[in-house]
């Protein structure tokens, strides 16, 4: 039974055309003319279960071949419906939103990147309003994902399902996050018309990318403010999601669109005890790594983090750094800042970005201020996101968890105390504070550890456009 | 299982081999897995943080052990404990009150002045007096939600501190298969029962019988389109199960990752790798399961359910039913279950059974499927929702033997 099908039958069956594990299923015909009909490449022959087999997300392509000629399929793929929206409340979109929607809907595919804080949801949400067919939102984490359930619902008046944060009920249209719709997908890729995937750029990745694969949506909409990866990826999204079809600037709507914002670094100095540590630590490092260069001189640090498997040595060096960077990370001298930075903005929320989840704590039982990190539970975020916005927390600290996405309209002040030297992660943390409102300018403090790496790090994070322009300034 | 933080792996002659300790090279080990069983043992109460840091205390005299080493092990035994679930409502209570009352002060300064006159220490002192305690205290259970501040409840364990470094051992070499795109099983022994685990671990085969052995080919639906290490994770499930059968030889064909290019990883029964399958906690609960622990071990009606299941050829193509049973006056008959599988395979699966119409095959079929399966008048078929029903299925095959159907 392993053999290809037969060739040559005169007569086509009718075939039924399937979905099945994330993939489009065809049987009853003979490799003859699935070539002659499809040519070669989309579909493969699988002698398990003896049927044709394809990617899902070649459904249109399929659809429109089988369409086009009168061939007898019996197509049992799309478990989706037309929605109707109850009460569409969506404000009125500036003309670059505008811009944004009308470009989409000529392809109805495609890419859309703006900066964080210029209302991408909104673009998002009128497209969805536009199109009112199933659709599945795919964010990146789960706040994100309820951010989205309640825009949903206060713009379209829909209550969506979500997938995801141990749930699973799936509803026409529905949220869930890129885990869950990666491990999902092989049963509900066929129940959606449209995707829409927030921050796209996490899509790319060998078995992530199977939320888009594993999906037969026509329509799909990417959205993100930094589409370039530093793997080259993104360029994946050009079959997963769609092409480029906009893009905005932040140096063109800085100041209309978003707020205007100032940007100072304050060093800070490791006190004594630190310094001293400090070099002992970073001693251990660059002798080791000295060494091993002389023996090998392509010797590099991903080396260095192989060897720790096998090598106790190798161990002790990667422990001596780890101690090293929470050293600049968790340096005492920058809670002093932080106390300095609140009574200058005293009665103005502020947010303060951690480099780790240790430093937040260290941050939260210094001044208690509420610590928002990936364990908090959904009730504790909103009662902490909402609390800031109405005042009733002065500030709140947070690690990587509000990196990316959440809405926090009245905040203007942030202060980073540590993270990374990625120029993305600068920029979504800046995004967080530049959504305009009113004339308020925004304020990004880093502090940084002065004669460390740290210092690297946020050079390596000036190389953004908008970080262009920081002044130093000691507080 | 361990994840792939875990993992530890050499090259060894182009060969990949996952790291593992034995009785001879690393002797020393059986005192430390003594000693890491007798901390869990004994750890009742203790926090997840403090249990690490014996664990981490055992080996504190051996520079040459690898951190991930010693973090597996916490993770292998974390697997078998249970730990007190914090009551997390409370903390977030106790949290949120704190965060509000200081609210009031905000912000707490080291040094009073004439602006700012809510002293750290002292309004910390006085918002922990509130709440019945004193600052260290509420700093301690500010986060006692935390996973590291659980307290452990029970510990199933090991047997002993063999049993741990058997684990430990298969474990590493689960990890590897996460890479896995393919597996290929050649069998001449229990090939019924490694069919069963690997569909138990939902991986889909491609069966071809040769003169003196299958060879398995297992992989997911989405293998045929491209290379995918999406159902790694199912092979490496798949493995206890595999190591408890004989005569097979396996060899699994690894994606390439930043650290090597794609490789094969082979092992065969003679590994020496020893795992205790546990059907019931290395598998999904499945229905199958289930059923033949309700089935249990005695005859029911004449019945009985036999521990291995029947093979039935037809040329290329192999058909392992779920179960078989064989009455006492010596008639035999099959049930196969229709569960998980997906509507292609069941279509499939429809004309495999047109292939063996002439076997006294019984069909349970998820009634989730009932629209989906296509009809098949060659065999009789009972609907089931959750379980199957035993009644249903004894009410069958007793139409069976009555209509004189089996031979």
């Amino acid at each position: 039974m392993n053999h290809t099908p037969g060739v040559g039958t005169k007569v086509l069956n009718q075939a039924n055309l399937d979905f099945g594990d994330g993939t489009l299923v065809l049987d009853q015909w003979s490799a003859q003319a699935v070539c002659r009909i499809f040519g070669n490449g989309i579909w493969k022959w699988d002698g398990r279960t003896h049927s044709w087999r394809a990617n899902a997300f070649h459904y249109p392509t399929i659809k429109k071949v089988l369409e086009t000629n009168s061939y007898g399929t019996l197509d049992r793929v799309p478990q989706w419906q037309p929605i109707v929206w109850s009460s569409i409340r969506l404000p009125e979109l500036r003309p670059e939103q505008t811009a944004a929607v009308n470009a989409w809907s000529d392809t109805r595919r495609g890419v859309v990147v703006m900066p964080t804080g210029t209302g991408k949801t909104e673009v998002a949400l009128k497209i969805m309003a536009d199109q009112a067919c199933s659709t599945l939102i795919v964010a990146p984490i789960r706040d994100l994902m309820y951010q989205w359930h309640k825009r949903i619902l206060n713009g379209l008046g829909y209550d969506a399902g979500i997938i995801g944060d141990n749930t699973f009920n799936v509803k026409p249209v529905s949220v869930t996050t890129f885990d869950s719709a990666c491990i999902h997908m092989p049963k509900l890729g066929n129940r959606f018309q449209l995707l829409v995937f927030d921050e796209c750029h996490h899509l790319p990745g060998p078995i992530r990318s199977d939320a888009a694969r594993m999906s037969i949506a026509p329509m799909r909409l990417g959205l993100t403010a930094t589409l370039e990866r530093g793997d080259g990826r993104h360029t994946l999204l050009d079959e997963l999601i769609g092409p480029l079809v906009y893009r905005l600037e932040i140096s063109q709507v800085r100041g209309s669109s978003l707020a205007e914002f100032d940007i100072f670094r304050v060093p800070v100095f490791l006190n004594v005890r630190e310094r001293v540590r400090y070099d002992q630590l970073a001693e251990v490092v660059s002798s080791y790594v000295y060494e091993r260069r002389q023996d090998d001189p392509s010797f590099t640090w991903r080396a260095l983090c192989a060897e720790t498997q096998h090598s106790g040595q190798a161990g002790v060096v990667m422990r001596a750094y780890r101690e090293k960077k929470s050293i600049e990370d968790r340096a005492e001298e920058k809670l002093r800042v932080v106390e300095d930075l609140f009574r200058l903005h005293h009665g103005t929320p502020m947010i303060i970005f951690a480099g780790s989840n240790a430093m937040a704590r260290d941050v939260s039982r210094r001044f208690l201020i509420p610590c928002l990190l990936n364990h908090c539970g959904k009730a504790e975020r909103i009662d902490y996101l909402d609390g800031l916005r109405d005042g009733v927390y002065p500030a709140i600290v947070a690690n990587q968890v509000l990196d990316e996405g959440v809405d926090l309209p009245e905040v203007k002040i942030a202060v980073v105390i540590g993270g990374l030297a990625s120029t993305r992660q600068a920029k979504q943390r800046l995004g967080r504070i530049l959504r305009r409102r009113g004339n308020e300018r925004a304020i990004l403090y880093e502090v940084v550890a002065k004669d460390t790496n740290e210092n690297g790090r946020s050079r390596q994070r000036r190389k953004s456009d908008a970080y262009a322009g920081t002044r130093n300034r000691n507080v | 299982m361990l994840t792939r933080e875990l993992a530890i792996a050499t090259f060894e002659n182009g060969q990949l081999v996952p790291d593992r300790l034995s009785r001879k090279a690393n002797a020393a080990y059986l005192g430390f897995a003594d000693d890491m069983l007798e901390i869990y043992r004994k750890g009742v109460g203790r926090t997840r943080r403090s249990l690490h840091q014996a664990i981490h205390g055992v080996f504190s005299e051996q520079i040459d052990t690898p951190g991930r080493r010693i973090h597996a092990f916490c993770k292998l035994l974390d697997d078998v404990s249970e730990y007190a679930k914090e009551d997390r409502r409370k903390t977030v209570q106790l949290r949120q009150a704190v965060f509000r009352e200081a609210a009031k002060y905000h912000p707490l300064v080291v040094q009073r002045d004439a602006l700012f006159e809510s002293q750290e220490t002292e309004v910390k002192r006085r918002i922990a007096a509130e709440h019945g305690m004193d600052w260290p205290e509420l700093h301690d259970r500010l986060f006692a939600d935390l996973i590291e501040n659980q307290e452990l409840q029970s510990f199933k364990g090991f047997d002993d501190g063999i049993a741990l470094l058997s684990r430990y051992n298969v474990a590493q070499t689960q990890v590897v298969l996460f890479d896995a795109v393919k597996m290929t099983v050649r069998a001449t022994d229990d090939f019924k029962q490694i069919l069963r685990y690997a569909k138990l671990a939902r991986l889909m085969h491609r069966i071809t019988k040769r003169s003196d052995h299958f060879r398995f080919e297992f992989d997911g639906p989405a293998s045929v389109l491209r290379s995918t290490h999406r159902y790694g994770i199912a092979m490496a499930r798949f493995l206890p199960g595999l190591l408890s059968c004989r005569g097979w030889s396996m060899e699994a064909t690894l994606r390439a990752t930043p650290y090597r290019p794609p490789i094969r990883f082979r092992l065969d029964d003679a590994c020496g790798l020893v795992s205790n399958v546990n059907a019931s906690s290395d598998f999904d609960s499945s229905v199958e399961e289930s059923f033949s622990i309700e089935w249990g071990e005695q005859a029911r009606e004449g019945w009985r359910l036999e521990r291995e299941t029947e093979i039935l050829h037809r040329g290329q193509t192999a058909f392992f039913p779920d179960f078989v049973f064989v009455h006492e006056d010596g008639k035999r008959a099959m049930l196969e279950i229709v569960g998980f599988w997906t509507p292609e395979y069941l279509s499939y699966k429809a004309q495999l059974l047109k292939l063996f119409s002439d076997q006294p095959v019984l069909l349970a079929i998820a009634q989730s499927l009932k629209e989906k399966m296509p009809v098949t008048t060659e065999h009789p078929a009972i609907y089931y929702k959750n379980k199957i029903k035993l009644e249903a299925v004894l009410a069958m095959l007793e139409s069976f033997r009555t209509r004189d159907y089996l031979k």
